[in-house]
Protein backbone atom coordinates (compact mmCIF):
# COMPACT_ATOMS: atom_id res chain seq x y z
CA UNK A 1 0.00 0.00 0.00
CA UNK A 2 1.24 3.45 -0.77
CA UNK A 3 2.15 5.42 2.29
CA UNK A 4 0.33 8.50 1.06
CA UNK A 5 -2.95 6.59 1.35
CA UNK A 6 -2.24 6.16 5.04
CA UNK A 7 -2.24 9.95 5.38
CA UNK A 8 -5.51 10.16 3.48
CA UNK A 9 -7.09 7.60 5.81
CA UNK A 10 -5.87 9.61 8.82
CA UNK A 11 -7.33 12.80 7.31
CA UNK A 12 -10.66 11.04 6.91
CA UNK A 13 -10.59 9.69 10.47
CA UNK A 14 -9.80 13.09 11.98
CA UNK A 15 -12.40 14.78 9.80
CA UNK A 16 -15.15 12.33 10.74
CA UNK A 17 -14.16 12.41 14.42
CA UNK A 18 -14.39 16.21 14.40
CA UNK A 19 -18.00 15.91 13.28
CA UNK A 20 -19.03 13.01 15.53
CA UNK A 21 -17.51 14.07 18.87
CA UNK A 22 -19.65 17.21 19.30
CA UNK A 23 -22.71 14.94 19.12
CA UNK A 24 -21.74 13.62 22.57
CA UNK A 25 -21.58 16.76 24.72
CA UNK A 26 -20.64 14.83 27.87
CA UNK A 27 -17.37 13.48 26.48
CA UNK A 28 -14.19 15.20 27.72
CA UNK A 29 -12.86 14.86 24.15
CA UNK A 30 -15.01 17.88 23.35
CA UNK A 31 -12.45 20.21 24.85
CA UNK A 32 -10.00 19.06 22.18
CA UNK A 33 -12.28 19.85 19.26
CA UNK A 34 -10.44 22.99 18.45
CA UNK A 35 -10.80 23.93 14.82
CA UNK A 36 -7.46 25.69 14.65
CA UNK A 37 -5.70 22.54 15.82
CA UNK A 38 -7.78 20.23 13.64
CA UNK A 39 -7.25 22.32 10.51
CA UNK A 40 -3.48 22.46 11.10
CA UNK A 41 -3.33 18.69 11.59
CA UNK A 42 -5.28 18.09 8.36
CA UNK A 43 -3.09 20.45 6.33
CA UNK A 44 0.13 18.91 7.68
CA UNK A 45 -1.13 15.41 6.87
CA UNK A 46 -1.97 16.51 3.33
CA UNK A 47 1.54 17.92 2.90
CA UNK A 48 3.09 14.68 4.18
CA UNK A 49 0.95 12.71 1.73
CA UNK A 50 2.44 14.72 -1.12
CA UNK A 51 5.92 14.18 0.33
CA UNK A 52 5.37 10.44 0.11
CA UNK A 53 4.24 10.82 -3.50
CA UNK A 54 7.45 12.72 -4.24
CA UNK A 55 9.42 9.92 -2.56
CA UNK A 56 8.04 7.55 -5.17
CA UNK A 57 8.26 9.97 -8.13
CA UNK A 58 11.83 11.20 -7.64
CA UNK A 59 13.88 8.29 -8.90
CA UNK A 60 17.29 9.93 -9.20
CA UNK A 61 19.31 12.83 -7.92
CA UNK A 62 18.21 14.83 -10.98
CA UNK A 63 14.67 15.36 -9.78
CA UNK A 64 15.82 16.22 -6.28
CA UNK A 65 18.30 18.81 -7.49
CA UNK A 66 15.77 20.25 -9.93
CA UNK A 67 12.99 20.70 -7.40
CA UNK A 68 15.39 22.12 -4.82
CA UNK A 69 16.73 24.65 -7.31
CA UNK A 70 13.31 25.74 -8.58
CA UNK A 71 12.14 26.17 -4.99
CA UNK A 72 15.20 28.25 -4.18
CA UNK A 73 14.76 30.45 -7.25
CA UNK A 74 11.18 31.22 -6.37
CA UNK A 75 12.08 31.86 -2.71
CA UNK A 76 14.96 34.17 -3.68
CA UNK A 77 12.92 35.98 -6.32
CA UNK A 78 11.06 37.61 -3.46
CA UNK A 79 14.12 39.76 -2.68
CA UNK A 80 14.27 42.17 -5.65
CA UNK A 81 10.51 42.65 -5.32
CA UNK A 82 10.47 43.21 -1.58
CA UNK A 83 9.98 46.96 -2.13
CA UNK A 84 6.77 46.47 -4.10
CA UNK A 85 4.16 45.31 -1.56
CA UNK A 86 2.44 42.00 -2.27
CA UNK A 87 3.76 41.86 -5.85
CA UNK A 88 5.92 38.82 -5.65
CA UNK A 89 6.84 36.48 -8.46
CA UNK A 90 6.65 33.29 -6.33
CA UNK A 91 3.21 32.26 -7.46
CA UNK A 92 4.03 32.84 -11.10
CA UNK A 93 7.25 30.84 -10.88
CA UNK A 94 5.43 28.00 -9.13
CA UNK A 95 2.74 28.02 -11.81
CA UNK A 96 5.38 27.78 -14.54
CA UNK A 97 7.26 24.98 -12.75
CA UNK A 98 4.10 22.99 -12.14
CA UNK A 99 3.03 23.52 -15.73
CA UNK A 100 6.29 22.20 -17.14
CA UNK A 101 7.35 19.53 -14.66
CA UNK A 102 4.06 18.03 -13.51
CA UNK A 103 1.88 17.97 -10.39
CA UNK A 104 4.25 16.31 -7.92
CA UNK A 105 7.14 18.59 -8.82
CA UNK A 106 4.76 21.55 -8.76
CA UNK A 107 3.60 20.76 -5.26
CA UNK A 108 7.14 20.27 -4.02
CA UNK A 109 8.36 23.55 -5.54
CA UNK A 110 5.49 25.39 -3.85
CA UNK A 111 6.01 23.72 -0.50
CA UNK A 112 9.78 24.26 -0.55
CA UNK A 113 9.33 27.91 -1.50
CA UNK A 114 7.17 28.54 1.56
CA UNK A 115 9.23 26.52 4.03
CA UNK A 116 12.61 27.84 2.93
CA UNK A 117 11.71 31.50 2.52
CA UNK A 118 10.20 31.39 6.00
CA UNK A 119 13.56 30.43 7.45
CA UNK A 120 14.47 33.97 6.47
CA UNK A 121 11.14 35.72 6.96
CA UNK A 122 10.10 34.01 10.17
CA UNK A 123 8.47 30.65 10.73
CA UNK A 124 5.04 30.58 12.23
CA UNK A 125 1.78 28.69 12.38
CA UNK A 126 1.15 30.03 8.87
CA UNK A 127 4.02 28.00 7.36
CA UNK A 128 2.02 24.76 6.75
CA UNK A 129 -0.78 26.77 5.17
CA UNK A 130 1.60 28.59 2.84
CA UNK A 131 3.21 25.27 1.91
CA UNK A 132 -0.20 23.80 1.23
CA UNK A 133 -1.56 26.79 -0.71
CA UNK A 134 1.49 27.23 -2.93
CA UNK A 135 1.69 23.46 -3.33
CA UNK A 136 -1.85 23.42 -4.68
CA UNK A 137 -0.93 26.25 -7.04
CA UNK A 138 1.73 23.97 -8.54
CA UNK A 139 -0.55 20.94 -8.71
CA UNK A 140 -3.38 22.79 -10.40
CA UNK A 141 -1.00 24.45 -12.86
CA UNK A 142 0.13 21.01 -13.98
CA UNK A 143 -3.43 20.05 -14.88
CA UNK A 144 -4.01 23.16 -16.97
CA UNK A 145 -1.47 21.77 -19.45
CA UNK A 146 -4.17 19.48 -20.81
CA UNK A 147 -6.12 22.47 -22.07
CA UNK A 148 -3.07 24.04 -23.74
CA UNK A 149 -3.81 27.46 -22.27
CA UNK A 150 -2.77 30.57 -24.16
CA UNK A 151 -1.60 33.76 -22.56
CA UNK A 152 -5.07 35.03 -21.63
CA UNK A 153 -6.02 31.83 -19.83
CA UNK A 154 -2.74 31.83 -17.94
CA UNK A 155 -3.47 35.38 -16.80
CA UNK A 156 -6.96 34.40 -15.62
CA UNK A 157 -5.56 31.32 -13.90
CA UNK A 158 -2.97 33.40 -12.03
CA UNK A 159 -5.53 35.99 -10.99
CA UNK A 160 -7.86 33.32 -9.61
CA UNK A 161 -5.00 31.86 -7.57
CA UNK A 162 -4.24 35.29 -6.17
CA UNK A 163 -7.60 35.22 -4.44
CA UNK A 164 -7.69 31.49 -3.66
CA UNK A 165 -4.27 31.69 -1.99
CA UNK A 166 -5.52 34.46 0.26
CA UNK A 167 -8.61 32.46 1.15
CA UNK A 168 -6.61 29.41 2.14
CA UNK A 169 -4.28 31.56 4.23
CA UNK A 170 -7.18 33.32 5.93
CA UNK A 171 -8.91 30.09 6.82
CA UNK A 172 -6.53 29.24 9.63
CA UNK A 173 -6.89 32.66 11.11
CA UNK A 174 -10.63 32.51 10.83
CA UNK A 175 -10.98 29.11 12.52
CA UNK A 176 -8.54 29.94 15.31
CA UNK A 177 -9.43 33.47 16.31
CA UNK A 178 -12.95 34.34 15.21
CA UNK A 179 -16.20 33.38 16.89
CA UNK A 180 -18.81 32.28 15.80
CA UNK A 181 -17.71 30.26 12.78
CA UNK A 182 -20.49 31.02 10.34
CA UNK A 183 -20.62 31.84 6.66
CA UNK A 184 -21.21 35.48 7.52
CA UNK A 185 -18.06 35.85 9.65
CA UNK A 186 -16.13 33.92 7.00
CA UNK A 187 -17.15 36.40 4.32
CA UNK A 188 -16.43 39.40 6.55
CA UNK A 189 -13.00 38.02 7.35
CA UNK A 190 -12.21 37.40 3.68
CA UNK A 191 -13.31 40.94 2.81
CA UNK A 192 -10.76 42.21 5.32
CA UNK A 193 -7.89 40.93 3.19
CA UNK A 194 -9.45 41.67 -0.18
CA UNK A 195 -6.97 44.44 -0.98
CA UNK A 196 -3.94 42.28 -0.35
CA UNK A 197 -5.46 39.50 -2.42
CA UNK A 198 -6.30 41.88 -5.24
CA UNK A 199 -2.71 43.07 -5.34
CA UNK A 200 -1.53 39.48 -5.36
CA UNK A 201 -3.92 38.65 -8.20
CA UNK A 202 -2.88 41.71 -10.23
CA UNK A 203 0.77 40.83 -9.64
CA UNK A 204 0.26 37.27 -10.86
CA UNK A 205 -1.60 38.50 -13.92
CA UNK A 206 1.17 40.96 -14.80
CA UNK A 207 3.95 38.42 -14.31
CA UNK A 208 2.20 35.70 -16.24
CA UNK A 209 1.09 38.06 -18.98
CA UNK A 210 4.51 39.59 -19.53
CA UNK A 211 6.84 36.70 -18.80
CA UNK A 212 4.75 33.54 -18.45
CA UNK A 213 5.27 32.17 -21.95
CA UNK A 214 8.95 33.08 -21.92
CA UNK A 215 9.57 31.36 -18.59
CA UNK A 216 7.68 28.28 -19.69
CA UNK A 217 9.81 28.17 -22.83
CA UNK A 218 13.02 28.40 -20.77
CA UNK A 219 11.86 25.61 -18.47
CA UNK A 220 10.64 23.44 -21.38
CA UNK A 221 13.97 23.73 -23.11
CA UNK A 222 15.71 22.83 -19.89
CA UNK A 223 13.44 19.82 -19.38
CA UNK A 224 14.32 18.50 -22.84
CA UNK A 225 18.01 19.07 -22.26
CA UNK A 226 17.92 17.61 -18.78
CA UNK A 227 16.02 14.48 -19.68
CA UNK A 228 18.18 13.44 -22.59
CA UNK A 229 19.07 9.77 -22.47
CA UNK A 230 20.24 6.86 -24.58
CA UNK A 231 17.93 4.26 -23.03
CA UNK A 232 14.65 3.55 -24.71
CA UNK A 233 12.97 4.49 -21.43
CA UNK A 234 14.61 7.88 -21.09
CA UNK A 235 14.37 8.79 -17.43
CA UNK A 236 12.38 11.93 -17.92
CA UNK A 237 12.06 13.96 -14.77
CA UNK A 238 8.48 13.45 -13.66
CA UNK A 239 7.32 11.47 -16.64
CA UNK A 240 3.81 12.02 -15.29
CA UNK A 241 3.68 15.13 -17.45
CA UNK A 242 3.26 13.53 -20.86
CA UNK B 1 13.89 40.19 4.01
CA UNK B 2 16.89 38.88 5.91
CA UNK B 3 15.95 40.34 9.26
CA UNK B 4 14.11 37.39 10.82
CA UNK B 5 16.62 34.64 10.49
CA UNK B 6 18.79 32.47 12.67
CA UNK B 7 21.97 34.10 13.96
CA UNK B 8 24.58 32.30 15.97
CA UNK B 9 24.79 33.97 19.36
CA UNK B 10 26.25 31.19 21.45
CA UNK B 11 23.90 31.64 24.39
CA UNK B 12 22.78 28.76 26.57
CA UNK B 13 19.53 28.56 24.61
CA UNK B 14 21.32 28.42 21.26
CA UNK B 15 23.49 25.59 22.52
CA UNK B 16 20.59 23.54 23.80
CA UNK B 17 19.73 20.47 21.79
CA UNK B 18 17.40 21.41 18.87
CA UNK B 19 14.99 18.57 19.64
CA UNK B 20 14.30 20.00 23.09
CA UNK B 21 13.50 23.42 21.66
CA UNK B 22 11.30 21.98 18.93
CA UNK B 23 9.33 19.91 21.43
CA UNK B 24 8.99 22.90 23.73
CA UNK B 25 7.70 25.16 20.94
CA UNK B 26 5.28 22.47 19.83
CA UNK B 27 4.00 22.12 23.42
CA UNK B 28 3.36 25.85 23.71
CA UNK B 29 1.62 25.88 20.31
CA UNK B 30 -0.78 23.06 21.24
CA UNK B 31 -1.38 24.38 24.76
CA UNK B 32 -2.17 27.87 23.44
CA UNK B 33 -4.75 26.37 21.11
CA UNK B 34 -6.47 24.05 23.60
CA UNK B 35 -6.74 26.52 26.49
CA UNK B 36 -9.41 29.21 26.26
CA UNK B 37 -8.93 30.92 29.58
CA UNK B 38 -7.24 34.31 29.09
CA UNK B 39 -5.36 33.93 32.39
CA UNK B 40 -3.79 30.67 31.17
CA UNK B 41 -2.94 32.23 27.81
CA UNK B 42 -1.34 35.22 29.50
CA UNK B 43 0.78 32.95 31.69
CA UNK B 44 1.79 30.86 28.66
CA UNK B 45 2.83 34.05 26.90
CA UNK B 46 4.85 35.19 29.91
CA UNK B 47 6.58 31.81 30.08
CA UNK B 48 8.09 32.37 26.62
CA UNK B 49 9.72 35.63 27.73
CA UNK B 50 12.54 34.15 29.87
CA UNK B 51 13.65 32.08 26.87
CA UNK B 52 13.64 35.15 24.61
CA UNK B 53 15.69 37.11 27.12
CA UNK B 54 18.10 34.25 27.79
CA UNK B 55 18.65 33.80 24.06
CA UNK B 56 19.26 37.58 23.64
CA UNK B 57 16.92 37.86 20.68
CA UNK B 58 14.52 40.35 22.20
CA UNK B 59 15.23 42.99 19.57
CA UNK B 60 14.22 40.73 16.69
CA UNK B 61 11.37 39.48 18.84
CA UNK B 62 10.10 43.02 19.36
CA UNK B 63 10.01 43.77 15.65
CA UNK B 64 8.09 40.54 15.10
CA UNK B 65 5.69 41.53 17.87
CA UNK B 66 4.96 44.83 16.11
CA UNK B 67 3.68 42.84 13.17
CA UNK B 68 1.75 40.58 15.54
CA UNK B 69 0.09 43.56 17.23
CA UNK B 70 -1.28 44.65 13.88
CA UNK B 71 -2.84 41.20 13.47
CA UNK B 72 -4.23 41.47 17.02
CA UNK B 73 -5.92 44.72 16.09
CA UNK B 74 -7.55 42.99 13.12
CA UNK B 75 -8.72 40.14 15.36
CA UNK B 76 -10.24 42.51 17.93
CA UNK B 77 -12.00 44.68 15.35
CA UNK B 78 -13.42 41.79 13.36
CA UNK B 79 -14.60 39.94 16.44
CA UNK B 80 -16.24 43.09 17.77
CA UNK B 81 -18.01 43.62 14.46
CA UNK B 82 -19.23 40.12 13.69
CA UNK B 83 -20.18 38.67 17.05
CA UNK B 84 -23.64 39.47 18.43
CA UNK B 85 -23.68 36.90 21.20
CA UNK B 86 -22.64 39.17 24.04
CA UNK B 87 -25.18 40.57 26.51
CA UNK B 88 -23.64 43.91 27.52
CA UNK B 89 -24.14 46.17 24.52
CA UNK B 90 -21.73 49.08 24.24
CA UNK B 91 -22.89 50.53 20.95
CA UNK B 92 -25.62 49.82 18.46
CA UNK B 93 -25.61 50.95 14.87
CA UNK B 94 -28.50 53.26 13.92
CA UNK B 95 -29.24 51.39 10.71
CA UNK B 96 -28.78 47.91 9.34
CA UNK B 97 -25.96 47.05 6.96
CA UNK B 98 -26.28 44.42 4.21
CA UNK B 99 -24.65 41.08 5.10
CA UNK B 100 -24.12 42.17 8.72
CA UNK B 101 -27.63 42.90 9.98
CA UNK B 102 -27.64 45.65 12.60
CA UNK B 103 -24.09 45.85 13.93
CA UNK B 104 -23.85 45.67 17.71
CA UNK B 105 -20.60 46.01 19.60
CA UNK B 106 -20.59 44.15 22.88
CA UNK B 107 -18.12 44.08 25.73
CA UNK B 108 -17.89 40.29 25.49
CA UNK B 109 -16.89 40.40 21.83
CA UNK B 110 -14.08 42.84 22.59
CA UNK B 111 -12.85 40.68 25.44
CA UNK B 112 -13.01 37.64 23.19
CA UNK B 113 -10.84 39.50 20.71
CA UNK B 114 -8.37 40.35 23.46
CA UNK B 115 -8.26 36.72 24.60
CA UNK B 116 -7.64 35.53 21.06
CA UNK B 117 -4.92 38.18 20.63
CA UNK B 118 -3.18 36.71 23.67
CA UNK B 119 -3.38 33.31 21.99
CA UNK B 120 -1.85 34.72 18.80
CA UNK B 121 0.92 36.53 20.66
CA UNK B 122 1.78 33.34 22.56
CA UNK B 123 2.00 31.31 19.37
CA UNK B 124 4.07 33.91 17.49
CA UNK B 125 6.38 34.35 20.45
CA UNK B 126 6.94 30.60 20.66
CA UNK B 127 7.66 30.39 16.94
CA UNK B 128 10.07 33.29 17.26
CA UNK B 129 12.15 31.04 19.51
CA UNK B 130 12.11 28.41 16.77
CA UNK B 131 13.15 30.87 14.05
CA UNK B 132 15.82 32.70 15.99
CA UNK B 133 17.50 29.98 18.02
CA UNK B 134 17.41 26.80 15.90
CA UNK B 135 19.64 26.46 12.86
CA UNK B 136 17.67 25.43 9.73
CA UNK B 137 19.94 22.40 9.25
CA UNK B 138 19.11 21.21 12.74
CA UNK B 139 15.41 21.47 11.96
CA UNK B 140 15.99 19.36 8.85
CA UNK B 141 17.85 16.79 10.92
CA UNK B 142 15.04 16.68 13.43
CA UNK B 143 12.57 16.18 10.58
CA UNK B 144 14.65 13.25 9.36
CA UNK B 145 14.72 11.72 12.81
CA UNK B 146 10.92 12.01 12.90
CA UNK B 147 10.92 9.66 9.89
CA UNK B 148 9.54 12.21 7.46
CA UNK B 149 10.11 11.21 3.82
CA UNK B 150 13.83 11.48 3.23
CA UNK B 151 13.93 12.95 -0.26
CA UNK B 152 11.59 15.81 0.62
CA UNK B 153 13.71 16.76 3.59
CA UNK B 154 16.80 16.58 1.39
CA UNK B 155 15.16 18.92 -1.14
CA UNK B 156 14.42 21.41 1.61
CA UNK B 157 17.89 21.31 3.07
CA UNK B 158 19.53 21.60 -0.37
CA UNK B 159 17.34 24.58 -1.01
CA UNK B 160 18.23 26.26 2.29
CA UNK B 161 21.84 25.78 1.43
CA UNK B 162 21.43 27.40 -1.99
CA UNK B 163 19.65 30.50 -0.75
CA UNK B 164 22.88 32.42 0.09
CA UNK B 165 24.44 31.41 -3.24
CA UNK B 166 21.46 32.60 -5.21
CA UNK B 167 21.28 35.83 -3.19
CA UNK B 168 24.87 36.47 -4.27
CA UNK B 169 23.78 35.72 -7.84
CA UNK B 170 20.93 38.20 -7.59
CA UNK B 171 23.31 40.89 -6.40
CA UNK B 172 25.81 40.14 -9.12
CA UNK B 173 23.18 40.11 -11.85
CA UNK B 174 21.67 43.38 -10.67
CA UNK B 175 25.13 44.98 -10.62
CA UNK B 176 25.71 43.80 -14.17
CA UNK B 177 22.32 45.02 -15.34
CA UNK B 178 22.82 48.35 -13.61
CA UNK B 179 26.18 48.83 -15.27
CA UNK B 180 24.41 48.22 -18.57
CA UNK B 181 22.11 51.13 -17.78
CA UNK B 182 19.11 49.41 -16.21
CA UNK B 183 17.33 51.68 -13.75
CA UNK B 184 15.61 49.63 -11.08
CA UNK B 185 13.78 52.35 -9.19
CA UNK B 186 12.62 54.54 -12.03
CA UNK B 187 9.26 54.79 -13.70
CA UNK B 188 5.82 53.44 -13.03
CA UNK B 189 4.89 50.15 -11.46
CA UNK B 190 4.88 48.29 -14.79
CA UNK B 191 8.29 49.69 -15.65
CA UNK B 192 9.68 48.67 -12.28
CA UNK B 193 8.37 45.15 -12.59
CA UNK B 194 9.79 44.88 -16.11
CA UNK B 195 13.21 46.07 -15.01
CA UNK B 196 13.23 43.65 -12.09
CA UNK B 197 12.40 40.77 -14.38
CA UNK B 198 15.69 41.54 -16.11
CA UNK B 199 17.17 40.09 -12.93
CA UNK B 200 14.87 37.09 -12.56
CA UNK B 201 15.19 35.68 -16.08
CA UNK B 202 19.03 35.46 -16.09
CA UNK B 203 18.82 34.08 -12.56
CA UNK B 204 16.51 31.37 -13.81
CA UNK B 205 18.67 30.17 -16.67
CA UNK B 206 21.83 30.59 -14.61
CA UNK B 207 20.65 28.45 -11.73
CA UNK B 208 19.09 25.79 -13.93
CA UNK B 209 22.58 25.10 -15.19
CA UNK B 210 23.64 24.74 -11.62
CA UNK B 211 21.02 22.04 -11.17
CA UNK B 212 22.97 19.80 -13.53
CA UNK B 213 26.10 20.33 -11.48
CA UNK B 214 24.30 19.51 -8.26
CA UNK B 215 22.85 16.34 -9.73
CA UNK B 216 26.30 15.33 -11.00
CA UNK B 217 27.86 16.03 -7.62
CA UNK B 218 25.23 13.89 -5.93
CA UNK B 219 25.72 11.05 -8.40
CA UNK B 220 29.47 11.16 -7.97
CA UNK B 221 29.00 10.75 -4.23
CA UNK B 222 26.86 7.68 -4.93
CA UNK B 223 23.61 9.20 -3.86
CA UNK B 224 20.88 6.63 -3.50
CA UNK B 225 23.20 3.67 -3.79
CA UNK B 226 22.64 2.36 -0.30
CA UNK B 227 19.58 1.84 1.81
CA UNK B 228 20.78 3.99 4.67
CA UNK B 229 22.73 7.19 4.40
CA UNK B 230 25.47 8.28 6.73
CA UNK B 231 25.67 11.66 8.42
CA UNK B 232 28.54 14.08 8.55
CA UNK B 233 27.13 15.79 11.63
CA UNK B 234 25.39 13.76 14.27
CA UNK B 235 23.11 15.33 16.84
CA UNK B 236 23.62 13.28 19.93
CA UNK B 237 21.57 13.47 23.08
CA UNK B 238 23.83 14.19 26.00
CA UNK B 239 23.01 13.21 29.55
CA UNK B 240 21.37 16.56 30.23
CA UNK B 241 19.42 16.61 26.98
CA UNK B 242 17.27 13.70 28.01
CA UNK B 243 15.79 15.53 31.02
CA UNK B 244 15.43 18.63 28.85
CA UNK B 245 13.52 16.60 26.28
CA UNK B 246 11.32 15.18 29.02
CA UNK B 247 10.71 18.66 30.38
CA UNK B 248 9.67 19.68 26.88
CA UNK B 249 7.05 16.93 26.74
CA UNK B 250 5.84 17.11 30.35
CA UNK B 251 4.00 20.46 30.00
CA UNK B 252 2.17 19.10 26.96
CA UNK B 253 1.16 15.95 28.83
CA UNK B 254 0.15 17.88 31.94
CA UNK B 255 -1.77 20.48 29.92
CA UNK B 256 -3.65 17.79 27.99
CA UNK B 257 -4.48 16.11 31.29
CA UNK B 258 -5.72 19.39 32.80
CA UNK B 259 -7.83 20.10 29.75
CA UNK B 260 -9.26 16.57 29.93
CA UNK B 261 -10.54 17.41 33.41
CA UNK B 262 -12.17 20.55 32.11
CA UNK B 263 -9.59 23.00 33.41
CA UNK B 264 -8.60 26.10 31.47
CA UNK B 265 -11.96 26.50 29.79
CA UNK B 266 -13.63 29.87 29.70
CA UNK B 267 -16.92 31.14 28.32
CA UNK B 268 -16.98 34.63 26.88
CA UNK B 269 -20.61 34.46 25.74
CA UNK B 270 -23.32 35.33 26.64
CA UNK B 271 -21.72 37.09 29.61
CA UNK B 272 -18.11 37.11 30.76
CA UNK B 273 -17.37 34.40 33.30
CA UNK B 274 -15.54 35.21 36.47
CA UNK B 275 -12.10 33.62 36.55
CA UNK B 276 -11.98 31.60 39.73
CA UNK B 277 -9.42 28.93 40.47
CA UNK B 278 -9.66 26.54 43.41
CA UNK B 279 -6.57 25.32 45.22
CA UNK B 280 -6.12 22.22 43.08
CA UNK B 281 -6.36 24.16 39.83
CA UNK B 282 -3.94 26.77 41.13
CA UNK B 283 -1.35 24.19 42.04
CA UNK B 284 -1.73 22.44 38.68
CA UNK B 285 -1.26 25.72 36.87
CA UNK B 286 1.80 26.55 38.97
CA UNK B 287 3.23 23.12 38.19
CA UNK B 288 2.64 23.70 34.46
CA UNK B 289 4.45 27.04 34.58
CA UNK B 290 7.27 25.55 36.59
CA UNK B 291 7.73 22.82 33.98
CA UNK B 292 7.69 25.36 31.14
CA UNK B 293 10.33 27.50 32.83
CA UNK B 294 12.55 24.51 33.57
CA UNK B 295 13.90 24.63 30.03
CA UNK B 296 15.78 27.88 30.60
CA UNK B 297 17.29 26.72 33.85
CA UNK B 298 18.27 23.39 32.30
CA UNK B 299 19.93 25.25 29.43
CA UNK B 300 21.96 27.29 31.90
CA UNK B 301 22.78 24.22 33.94
CA UNK B 302 24.01 22.48 30.81
CA UNK B 303 26.20 25.42 29.85
CA UNK B 304 27.54 25.59 33.41
CA UNK B 305 28.46 21.91 33.40
CA UNK B 306 30.10 22.19 29.99
CA UNK B 307 32.19 25.11 31.24
CA UNK B 308 33.49 23.16 34.22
Amino acid sequence: MRKSYLCLVLILVIGIAAFIIPLFPQSPLNSFINWGLTATALVILAIIAFFFEFEAAAISSKEIALVAMLGTISAVSRIPFAVIPNMQPCTYLIICSGYVFGPVAGFMVGAVTALVSNFFLGQGPWTPYQMFAWGLVGVSAAYTRRFKPDRIWLIIFGAIWGYLYGWIMNTWFWVSFIYPLTLRTFIVYQLNSIWFDTFHAIGNAIFLGLFGMKTIAILERFRKRFSWGIHDRADLPFNLTN
Amino acid sequence: MISFRYKEKGTAIHKLNPFCKLVWVFSIFVLALIFNNPLYLLLLFLSTLPVIIAARVWREWASLMKFALYLCLVIIIINALVSYHGSSVLWQAPCSVPLMGTPVITLEAIFFGVGMSLRLLTIISAFAILTFTIHPDDIMLAMLKMKLPYKSVLVTSLSTRFIPTLIDDVERISDVQRSRGLELDRGKLMQRIKSRMAIIVPLLSNSLDRTVQVAEAMESRAFGSGEKRTFYKEVKLSKLDVPALIFGFLPLALGTFMRWWGQGDYRYYPALEKISLDGFECSMLALLLFLLCMMVSLAFLKKRIELD
